[in-house]
């Protein structure tokens, strides 16, 4: 089993263990302080609201987001900043305000992979629709961009 | 479906928070004027298609998925 991503920004002291099924992980145990919360839901899924960010340890900066209502529910997702050093999404400050983020080391913006099965080289990114979240509350949300710079299927290795 | 016809100005409520202003119609072009809370999505449908297919495709990812990208991302 992997570690959870630490979050130096908690200061919580529930540190309440329970079980939750994965079906890439088998069964992990989550500590209150290391769910997120994503409301509204991800478009599609809006009815789950509670993921945990699970580090992949392969000297590769990706990064799960796993569902801890429906088990087979993860994306692979990653900081942009791997992608696109100047990716700077217009919205985010209204992202941040929206989110209550008051300071920017407490702000986390990712973006989900799709890796068509098979065909892994051909993986993208969907710049479209970073997820945004506040380390410190562990509230996010999916934000869209209205903006023909980011595609929701920028490629992100050479083809 | 729930059909109602509005003229310029006038409005209607979904709910008790949002509120749709029809601003201006110009030939076949309707601007529409929308308030809502903050929680509630509101896009123009073909983007909210866009993203949503994106995600129900990228939902669902498999451990081994990852393990291939990251040997390809370390080749890179």
């Amino acid at each position: 089993m992997r570690d959870m991503a630490t979050n130096p920004q908690t200061t919580s002291t529930d540190m309440t263990v329970f079980p939750a099924k994965t079906r890439n992980f088998g069964s992990i145990e989550v500590r209150s302080d290391q769910i997120i919360y994503l409301e509204p839901g991800l478009l599609g899924f809006t009815k789950y609201h509670r993921y945990v960010l699970i580090e992949h340890h392969q000297e590769a900066p990706f990064l799960w987001l796993q569902c801890l209502d429906k088990e087979d529910l993860a994306f692979v997702v990653i900081d942009p900043r791997y992608l696109l050093s100047e990716y700077q999404p217009g919205p985010l400050p209204q992202a941040m305000r929206e989110l209550e983020v008051e300071s920017t080391e407490d702000l986390k913006v990712l973006v989900i992979l799709t890796i068509p099965r098979g065909k892994p080289q051909e993986m993208t990114a969907n710049l479209m629709g970073p997820v945004v979240l506040n380390l410190k509350t562990r509230q996010g949300r999916q934000f869209i961009l209205d903006d023909p710079s980011y595609s929701h299927k920028h490629r992100v290795l050479p083809g | 479906m729930l059909i109602l016809t509005r003229k310029t100005g006038e409005g209607l409520f979904i709910g008790d928070d949002i509120r749709v202003t029809i601003l201006e119609i110009r030939g076949k072009q309707i601007r529409l004027g929308i308030e809502a809370p903050t929680a509630i999505v509101v896009l123009r449908e073909e983007i909210y298609r866009r993203v949503q297919q994106e995600n129900l495709q990228a939902a669902g990812a498999r451990d081994i998925d990852v393990t291939e990208v990251a040997q390809l991302w370390r080749q890179e």
